[in-house]
């Protein structure tokens, strides 16, 4: 338990220094959030009074305290270029983005786990060759270029997905879980692929391991010796591995969802990056950041939780 | 020489024959081939597809895909080169010294990689690169700062492995300085790690670039980057597919060639990973 | 007739909105009520308050929800809305408007002269923000006599002001007390109700039913936001969207080919040119910039940016108005004469560097900047292209006046002292090139007291000359507007404001 709870209290120390550092290079960014607001009509005089009504003419440290308080009390600002409060606004994104980032994580764990044990139980077989050379070429295209290709087959082609746009779950689940495929697809083949190859790399090592030439010599059928002793020591790592790529997940779908007009946290937060609206990317910079810790730390907890050993170290 | 048995497979070969094929483009085609031929258009060929005075199609202001793609070759593997030469750079200290000195330089040091790896690498990138303005030695800095804290705590890693060593510890008690210590006995053992990493660290980078180039924050027009034909090709997809398929096999085929050759390699200097994919 | 010529023939200066694909009968059929109609929408809104909100896109939605004080017909003659009658005094300096009774505000509430004076006040309040607050700046004082009437006073005369009151930034009328609704959830007098706004993704209208027009035959407007020109044309093909503004210039003649879409082109949606910074010491030389204006090939380049959707011109005036200027030609693209120019001004091959930046916002500026770039490089002219994001572009041409040359692109402002006074007088709201001449100041402030049209249309014409000769910027063009939609959308031939960029949906319909 100490262990979980040390772990909790360094991500507190964490998560103070992801806002500090969040707010000092958002700070820095060129533009002008009132030359944004005005566009092509701003006038000197205009943008000094707005500068001065946004606050934008206070000193750094008290900008910092104000957000960080707001921050704690759930005033997460206003949108500077959309006048829509941030808190609602980013709780729906992180939900649209959610059902993306889980989609493409399911659908990565479900195909990479089969095909990087059938891998290892082959080794330098043709099934290793094929299903290696499959995550190789994976990891080696761009996100972006294996949604185009998605787009092109699936929407152009066939005909049989939307091509693009969000629609909330709660209006109409099976029309949302529609457009969601596409984009969890292309942000799921490149994860897919690299949990291939560590699937593959784990029950290797673990398949020459003492445990399972015992198991195998007391006469166990192979099935059982792969799946019940060899899997069951691989999905820690796996489950390692996979935490840890949420965190590239969540730079992908900055990529993705512009691509695929999917309006959620990726989407946002570029729409945020391109107008220079400043509390908007320092809020949803700042959540994207939050999020990848805590699916982190989720991670390492559940480890713990499933491989008591790992606390003496 | 042999070739180290890890080369010998056909992994090996055809990730080794497909870096120095890169590396011989991104060399040669500049010498060879006269810069704006990359940029000169031909708008009665606009979209064309394939044919024999442009064999790999033309783009939408006709300009000719096969010398865009050679000539581009040059400029995103320079912006990831050097974009990995700069993380090993402040990286290699960073991690070095926290993994050598332990303690509190450690614990605050990896307190701070950590809050930077909470950051997703391209949205750092990306705010960088935004922060900065769009440029080339811009993109290089933008991805260099984002890649360096994740290859800070692999070489922390590496160092404080090493550092426990008895080799170390027996020439530490020798009386050697921390400096040389670092310098004579740790260093020279983790740098096939390093250089392990790197290479997969070059993939991702081919792989950043064109997704900031992508997002439009990366290289700029009318020069040739993969990442830049790639989005220049959004718009004529159905149309011109061959506009999008010729610089994403440009990619795929360099970042396939990094990742056999970085397999093959750490096969090779790093024992210990054998059977690690 | 090749369309692009029969473009050029009938625009070769009217404006007008020419539609494609669908036997002309189906106008003829009596329209019918209902229907939701989903409209894929080229660009993101951004603050909703109409007064605060300096996009376009923003003011197309709002065109449906506000109504402004008096408007313009199809010749841009400014003739009664809200307001039945207007007149203006001998002087020019008092504006007495008669208001309808009937007009219903969303909250149920009758518009009065009070609900006027509160609008054009807040517009006129600096704290408010508004993009066009200086429209009110000779205003004296706004008198409400009764219910029904309003009286403007100016100070000193101020030719365009009714002008410039026929558009909603200036001239919407909101209901008295509404100012910190208007940017979340817009109330006005419009024939459809604003219900919702998904951020980003759509903007949900409703019919009001007490529009004073008449009810709209719609039952609801869904605008949703779709960035991309090619998914926004996909959604149009698979029948997810009934139609769609902006298609993409390459793909026009296809969809007017295709005999399942219809097509809406009229002419102009805005227009571009090329801008230099005046402050930059090689375009102080007016030899410089008419030796870039010679390496320019403008059929050429809008053939390459546009895929040719669009008219050259070398006035910026409304083609439709009394202020074109026809006399006045484009240069044509001449090496020698160019490289001659600036050889005179000091500057041999390769001796001079210019860097060029423009805007992603629009991507044809980025394919035509790539464009002229090869044509600076061939006349010796060392060239570098800088990408800039709107936020960028805004902060470094349009307020730090930080470029050497750049393009950007207006909505047609019809009205000529917005126009020239704007964008070419030294103290110019919109002059972000650092532009002073002399004589464009003095003409362009003359006009402003000009009562007399015809007089303050010579006026202007000089301008356009003065423009032209002294090459202070490379007008360019005049970019078409493209609407596709599904043969059962109706009365498309209604949608389009005079203005060339706001839509109307108050006399669209669906077909059963």
């Amino acid at each position: 338990m100490s262990y979980i709870l040390n772990r909790i209290l360094s991500m507190l120390l964490t998560l103070f220094l992801i806002s500090a550092i969040t707010f000092a290079v958002t700070n820095i960014l060129p533009g002008d959030v009132a030359m944004m607001i005005m566009g092509t009509q701003s006038n000197p005089e205009a943008l000094a009074g707005l500068r001065e009504t946004l606050g934008l003419n206070d000193p750094l440290l008290a900008q910092y305290g104000r957000w960080i308080g707001g921050m704690l009390t759930g005033d997460w600002g206003t949108s500077l270029v959309f006048k829509e409060p941030i808190a609602p606004l980013l709780i729906q994104k992180m939900t649209a983005s959610g059902l993306i980032v889980l989609l493409s994580m399911t659908i990565a764990l479900v195909c990479a786990v089969p095909l990087g044990v059938w891998a290892a139980v082959h080794p330098n077989r043709w099934q290793d060759t094929a299903s290696s050379s499959a995550a190789l070429l994976g990891v080696s295209l761009p996100d972006f270029f294996w949604g185009i290709m998605l787009i092109l087959l699936f929407a152009r082609a066939l005909h049989w997905l939307p091509s693009s746009g969000f629609v909330d779950p709660r209006e109409d689940l099976l029309l949302a879980l529609r457009h969601a495929l596409l984009p969890a697809l292309a942000l799921g083949l490149g994860l897919m692929a690299h949990l291939t190859r560590m699937t593959r790399a784990t029950m290797t090592g673990i398949l020459n391991q003492e445990f399972i030439r015992v198991a195998r010599a007391k006469g166990l059928g192979e099935g059982t010796v792969v799946w019940r002793y060899g899997l069951a020591n691989a999905v820690g790592p796996v489950m390692t591995v996979a935490g840890l790529q949420v965190g590239y997940l969540f730079g992908s779908i900055i990529v993705i969802e512009s691509l695929f007009n999917y309006t959620g946290m990726g989407w946002l937060t570029y729409q945020g990056l391109l107008n220079r609206d400043i509390p908007l990317i320092q809020a949803s910079v700042f959540v994207i950041a939050a999020v990848v810790m805590l699916a982190n730390l989720l991670v390492d907890i559940l480890y713990v939780l499933v491989d008591p050993r790992i606390r003496l170290s | 020489m042999k070739l180290p048995a890890a080369f010998r497979t056909s992994k090996g070969l055809i990730g080794t024959g497909l870096v120095i094929a890169i590396l011989l483009v991104a060399v040669l085609a500049p010498m060879l081939i006269p810069a704006d031929w990359a940029t000169k258009m031909d708008m009665r060929a606009r979209l064309s597809p394939p044919t024999l005075a442009h064999p790999l199609g033309t783009d939408q202001l006709g300009r000719d895909l096969l010398y865009r793609v050679l000539l581009g070759t040059q400029t995103s593997i320079f912006i990831a080169g050097a974009a990995v030469l700069m993380s090993i750079v402040i990286g290699l200290p960073l991690g070095l010294i926290s993994g050598y000195a332990g303690g509190t330089t450690d614990n605050v040091l990896m307190r701070l990689v950590d809050t930077l790896l909470s950051f997703p690498a391209l949205l750092l990138a990306l705010t960088i690169s935004a922060v900065l303005g769009p440029n080339l030695h811009n993109t290089v800095i933008a991805i260099g700062i984002a890649f360096t804290p994740f290859l800070a705590r692999i070489i922390r890693g590496e160092a404080l492995r090493v550092a426990q060593m008895p080799y170390v510890e027996a020439a530490r008690t020798a009386g050697n300085s921390d400096s040389r210590l670092i310098l004579r006995h740790i260093l020279p053992n983790i740098m096939p790690a390093i250089i392990v990493q790197s290479t997969i660290s070059l993939a991702f980078a081919i792989l950043a670039e064109a997704g900031l180039s992508f997002l439009g924050l990366g290289t700029q027009p009318p020069d040739a980057s993969w990442g830049l034909m790639i989005q220049a090709s959004r718009d004529y997809l159905d149309r011109a597919p061959w506009t999008a398929l010729v610089p994403g096999a440009a990619v795929a085929l360099t970042v396939l060639g990094l990742n056999m050759f970085g397999d093959a390699l750490r096969d090779a200097l790093d024992p210990r990973s054998k059977g690690a994919s | 007739m090749k369309r692009r010529d029969f473009l050029k023939s009938t625009t070769a200066l009217m404006g007008g909105t020419v539609l494609y694909g669908l036997a002309t009968p189906a106008f003829a059929a009596t329209p019918v009520s209902g229907g939701t109609l989903i409209w894929g929408h080229s660009e993101t809104t951004q603050n909703l308050d109409m007064h605060q909100t300096g996009t376009a896109s923003t003011g197309r939605v709002l065109q449906n929800v506000h109504d402004s004080i008096v408007t313009v017909d199809k010749d841009l003659n400014v003739i009664p809305n809200l307001a039945e009658s207007f007149e203006q005094s001998a002087d020019g300096l008092v504006y007495t408007f008669k208001l309808r009774p009937d007009v219903t505000f969303h909250n149920g509430k009758k518009m009065t002269s009070a609900d006027v004076k509160f609008s054009f006040e807040r517009c006129k309040d600096p704290a408010t923000g508004a993009v066009n607050f200086e429209v009110f700046n000779a205003v004296e004082s706004i008198e409400t006599p009764d219910d029904l009437t309003v009286v403007i006073t100016l100070g000193s005369v101020n030719a365009p002001f009714l002008s410039r009151l026929a558009e909603n930034g200036a001239g919407v009328i909101m209901p008295e007390g509404s100012g910190d609704v208007q940017g979340t959830t817009p109330i006005g007098c419009g024939p459809f109700k604003f219900v919702r706004r998904e951020f980003g993704n759509e903007v949900e209208l409703e019919r009001f039913d007490e529009y004073w027009g008449g009810p709209a035959y719609l039952d609801k407007v869904i605008a949703r936001e779709i960035t991309e020109p090619t998914v926004r044309l996909t959604g149009l093909r698979t029948g997810e969207l009934h139609m769609i503004n902006d298609i993409p210039a390459d793909r026009i003649a296809e969809i007017e080919g295709d005999p399942d879409l219809q097509v809406v082109s009229w002419f102009p949606l805005n227009w571009d040119f090329v801008n230099f910074n005046h402050d930059f010491e090689p375009f102080k030389n007016p030899k410089v910039r008419e030796a870039f204006d010679y390496m320019i090939d403008k059929e050429a380049l809008l053939e390459g940016a546009l895929w040719g959707q669009g008219a050259v011109t070398a006035s910026p005036s409304y083609p439709t108005s009394a202020s074109y200027n026809h006399d006045l030609k484009q240069r044509p693209q001449d090496f020698d004469k160019a490289k001659a120019l600036l050889a005179e001004a000091g500057y041999g091959e390769g001796e001079l560097s210019v860097v060029f930046k423009a805007t992603t916002n629009y991507p044809y500026h980025i394919e035509a900047a790539q464009i002229m770039l090869e044509w600076f490089r061939m006349a010796g002219v060392n060239a570098t292209i800088e990408q800039l994001t709107w936020s960028d572009w805004l902060s470094q041409c349009w307020v730090d006046k930080d470029f050497q040359i750049t393009m950007m692109n207006f909505f047609t402002l019809w009205e000529p002292d917005f126009l020239y006074y704007s964008l070419w007088n030294t103290e110019g709201a919109f002059n972000y090139r650092k532009i002073s001449n002399p004589m464009v100041d003095e003409l362009t402030a003359k006009a402003r007291v000009t009562v007399d049209p015809q007089a303050r249309a010579d006026i202007y014409k000089q301008v356009q000359t003065i423009i032209h000769d002294e090459t202070l910027d490379v007008i360019l063009w005049f970019r078409n507007g493209t609407i596709g939609a599904q043969p059962s959308v109706m009365g498309l031939d209604t949608i389009v404001h005079p203005n060339g960029s706001n839509l109307n949906f108050h006399r669209v319909w669906l077909q059963g």
